[in-house]
């Protein structure tokens, strides 16, 4: 449809024009009628950020994936729309005779010349609004004992698989793995990918924990889900959801939201985490500690083995001064070796003395056995011509020459003649 | 588990390839015994060669790791299908 100029978009150009005769009344279009109602509403503050509360009536969902339904009390009635995006956010989905509360404004749609009420946001109203809700449910789920203590189990200190239920598009999923990667890059992540808001993340999130619960090896599950108003993360306060958590086979740690928004599924986790990314550092060692702690238990088995050398170096000078202890007197040993020696010595020189005695004893018999002193006796030598000593008289013959030596001297002669005297019978 | 005897016989290979938590336990009780006094110098020393090892192949894996992940419901991925819910 090709625009022509409308008088009521443009007031500005009709009041510089000058007036025409009032010859006949206006004859307005249907847009253009339209559209003036359109920017009456418009313009208006209240309409534009209202907050209605009304029975939802006859809902349809066309295959838009939009909702349309009349919201009514007891005497009026308006149209309402709640498209596609915030259906998806809407924490319930609208029922037939539903009480709500609807955040929205009102506008007017212009082809079918109806106002209607736009939906930003509904929720339950009256008894059954979310607070009330949430406490309700709260106790009847602590009631069945689904937020003992007794039921918490111990996050593993070594995971080495992890499994992870979240929104794998977006901010969460990404600081999971940031922290891990710098933290703890020696676990395996395995994500079961869930939508995480609106009135279909209830059973999703239930379908991804199922998922996760059919693997074998698992050591841990986070739940986790980024920050939120009430509606946003009410799906973590869904019945199915908490006794999904509960039924956890491995320990599981919910984070979801920031640090003040609790869920009753964080009420049914082993371990709340106040973010998803603590939730991923409570589940993990840190490395850098972890680095730590090893150089530590190094420095420990160093230490240890030290000391036992020590151990060993002070039980030998033990064991060596025990050894002094025990062993024989050196001293002792030397001075008696020094007594023996000197006794050994006096000995010896005693021996020596009784030898020199001995010797001069033998001197002095050996002198008088000697030729000398047999010739200063009175006895003579007789020796031969050829210097022989003469033994016998036969051996010379008258005329030889005789040596005969005295004490004192050699007589030189010769041999006058000889006889056959026996010497025995001569000097007897 | 890696006991004493186990890890005389690993080689450096063999022992990189068993889970981290279970080289850092094995670190551990290695450096407990140590600590505890029983053994003898002999052994001490085996034990401190031990721990050594073992402290280094902790250290190489911490240095050497990458995040792992596998995503469920992806093509190639054991694992039940969401319409295999119940």
């Amino acid at each position: 449809m090709a625009e022509q100029p409308s008088l009521w978009d443009q007031p500005a150009a009709e009041d510089s024009a000058p007036a025409p005769p009032r010859a006949s009344p206006r004859i307005l279009r249907v847009t253009d009628l339209n559209r003036r109602v359109r920017s009456l509403l418009d313009a208006d503050a209240v309409l534009a950020d209202v907050w209605v509360e009304g029975e939802v009536s006859q809902p349809s969902f066309p295959p838009s994936g939009h909702c349309f339904f009349t919201l009514k009390d007891a005497n009026s009635q308006v149209r309402a729309a709640l498209f596609r995006e915030e259906l998806a956010r809407a924490v319930v989905r609208p029922e037939h005779g539903m009480n709500v509360i609807i955040h929205g404004r009102v506008r007017a749609y212009e082809p079918q010349g109806v106002y209607q009420l736009y939906v930003e946001s509904l929720t339950p109203a009256g008894a059954g609004d979310l607070h009330s809700r949430y406490e309700a449910l709260r106790k009847q789920l602590a009631a069945a004992g689904l937020f003992e203590d007794g039921r918490k189990r111990p996050i593993p200190r070594w995971p080495r698989r992890i499994g992870v239920v979240t929104s794998p598009v977006g901010a969460v999923w990404r600081d999971i793995n940031n922290v891990l990667r710098r933290r703890y890059p020696l676990v395996e992540l395995v994500l079961s990918p869930s939508v995480v808001q609106g009135a279909t993340a209830a059973p999703a999130i239930v379908r991804a924990l199922q998922r996760l619960y059919a693997q074998r090896d698992l050591d841990t599950i986070i739940l986790a889900r980024g920050g939120g108003s009430l509606e946003d993360l009410w799906s973590f306060n869904d019945e199915r959801v908490v006794r999904a958590v509960a039924d956890a086979p491995v320990p599981i740690i919910v984070g979801v939201g920031h640090e003040s928004d609790v869920t009753l599924a964080d009420f049914a986790a082993d371990l709340r985490a106040p973010t998803p990314s603590a939730a991923a550092e409570l589940a993990t060692p840190d490395a850098t500690q972890l680095a730590t702690i090893l150089g530590r238990l190094r420095d420990r088995a160093t230490a240890a083995l030290l000391g036992r050398a020590d151990e060993r170096r002070s039980f030998i000078d033990a064991e060596g001064r025990a050894l002094g202890r025990l062993a024989p007197d050196i001293g002792a040993a030397r001075q008696r070796t020094a007594d023996l020696l000197d006794r050994g010595a006096r000995a010896l020189d005693d021996r020596m003395e009784r030898r020199r005695a001995l010797l001069a004893a033998t001197h002095d018999a050996l002198r008088t056995l000697s030729p000398a002193a047999t010739l200063e006796r009175g006895y003579a030598v007789a020796r031969g011509a050829d210097g022989r000593i003469l033994r016998d008289a036969s051996a010379t013959r008258a005329g030889d020459p005789l040596q005969v030596i005295l004490a004192r001297g050699t007589v030189e002669s010769r041999v006058e003649g000889t006889r056959a005297d026996d010497a025995e019978e001569l000097f007897r | 588990m890696i006991d004493e005897a186990a890890l005389a016989v690993l080689t450096d290979d063999e022992l990189a390839k068993h889970p981290f938590d279970e080289l850092v336990v094995a670190l551990q009780q290695a450096v407990q015994r140590l600590e505890g006094g029983s053994t003898g110098l002999e052994e001490s020393i085996e034990l401190y060669k031990q721990g050594l090892r073992l402290h280094a192949a902790c250290e190489k894996r911490l240095r050497e790791a990458e995040l792992a992940i596998t995503e469920l419901g992806r093509r190639g991925v054991t694992g039940a299908e969401p319409s295999a819910e119940g």
